[in-house]
């Protein structure tokens, strides 16, 4: 398999600067391994905090069920399924699987439109704020992989039409952060919120350059 | 992304090609990015297939179910 990296930036909480990361689109061996050997034990940890520290079950987060070699083995060699990842600092700090194919665009003016639906989208542990790694190691990782998203999106003539479906404790970062519109809780989907991007909030998102 | 890319050439009929203009304007995408489209498709249904599934299309309103023989 070929792999494309390009050079990205996250910030580094612990020293507030700018580190230079890598965005590769794959999911390779390489990220599985980081997510079997570091992501699954501090994962394991962080629900074992937030149990003692009495935040209740349905805080939880919803991910930590997602087994990413499962999901990656059952899309192996797909063109509909490509994946992305973020590595920093030796480590893979995010991935990300997505749907080119089977999704259409909901909100009115792009209804039936062709879009990259994200199917899958995770942060490493250590990166999230909700599983008390306060600060996060790294900021930015998210929106790394939403603009490669937005990219692959335009690449396939979508125009940067994404869409996705929202565990809780990420809607406020689709809404604000990334500027798309919410659909409200979509029955057919557990009852997750619906989030979509039109072209002209893509273009806006990637003119804040993914700033809060 | 991967970018590395081979060209082909394409033989069609004035009908086939005729219906491929006609989806791209609908859709609003290239001719490559619709025949790139439909390939994936066509891997993502013979995969299931091959893999024991069956193609249904329901009726979002009457959740009439009708399985789409594919030969």
């Amino acid at each position: 398999m070929t792999v494309t990296v390009s050079p990205v930036f996250l910030l580094n909480s612990a020293t507030g600067q700018a580190e230079a990361a890598e965005l590769w689109d794959a999911i390779t061996e390489t990220q599985l391994a980081d997510y079997e050997g570091e992501w699954l034990p501090e994962q394991f940890k962080a629900v074992q905090r937030l149990k003692r520290a009495g935040v209740e079950r349905k805080h939880w987060p919803q991910s930590r069920h997602w087994d990413w070699r499962r999901k990656t083995a059952a899309l192996q060699g797909m063109l509909a399924n490509p994946g992305f990842s973020v590595v920093c600092g030796d480590l893979t700090q995010g991935m990300m699987l997505v749907d080119t194919t089977m999704k259409r665009a909901r909100i009115d003016s792009q209804k039936g439109k062709n879009l990259v639906y994200v199917s899958f989208v995770e942060n490493a542990p250590w990166n999230r704020k909700e599983l008390l790694f306060d600060p996060p190691r790294y900021r930015g990782v998210g929106s790394v992989l939403m603009r490669a998203a937005v990219e692959l999106s335009k690449h396939e003539d979508f125009k940067g039409r994404i869409g996705l479906h929202s565990l809780p404790q990420s809607n406020s970062f689709y809404a604000n952060t990334c500027g798309m519109t919410d659909l409200g809780p979509d029955q057919d989907y557990q009852g997750l919120r619906y989030f979509e991007m039109t072209p002209e909030q893509a273009e806006a998102f990637i003119a804040k350059g993914g700033r809060t | 992304m991967n970018t590395g890319k081979k060209t082909m050439t394409l033989n069609l009929t004035e009908a086939e090609m005729s219906v491929l203009e006609d989806l791209c304007a609908k859709k609003d995408l290239s001719k490559t990015s619709l025949l790139r489209q439909a390939l994936r498709l066509y891997q993502l249904v013979e995969s299931r297939l091959e893999s024991g599934g069956k193609l249904f299309f329901e009726d979002d309103k009457t959740k009439e179910k009708a399985e789409v023989m594919i030969l």
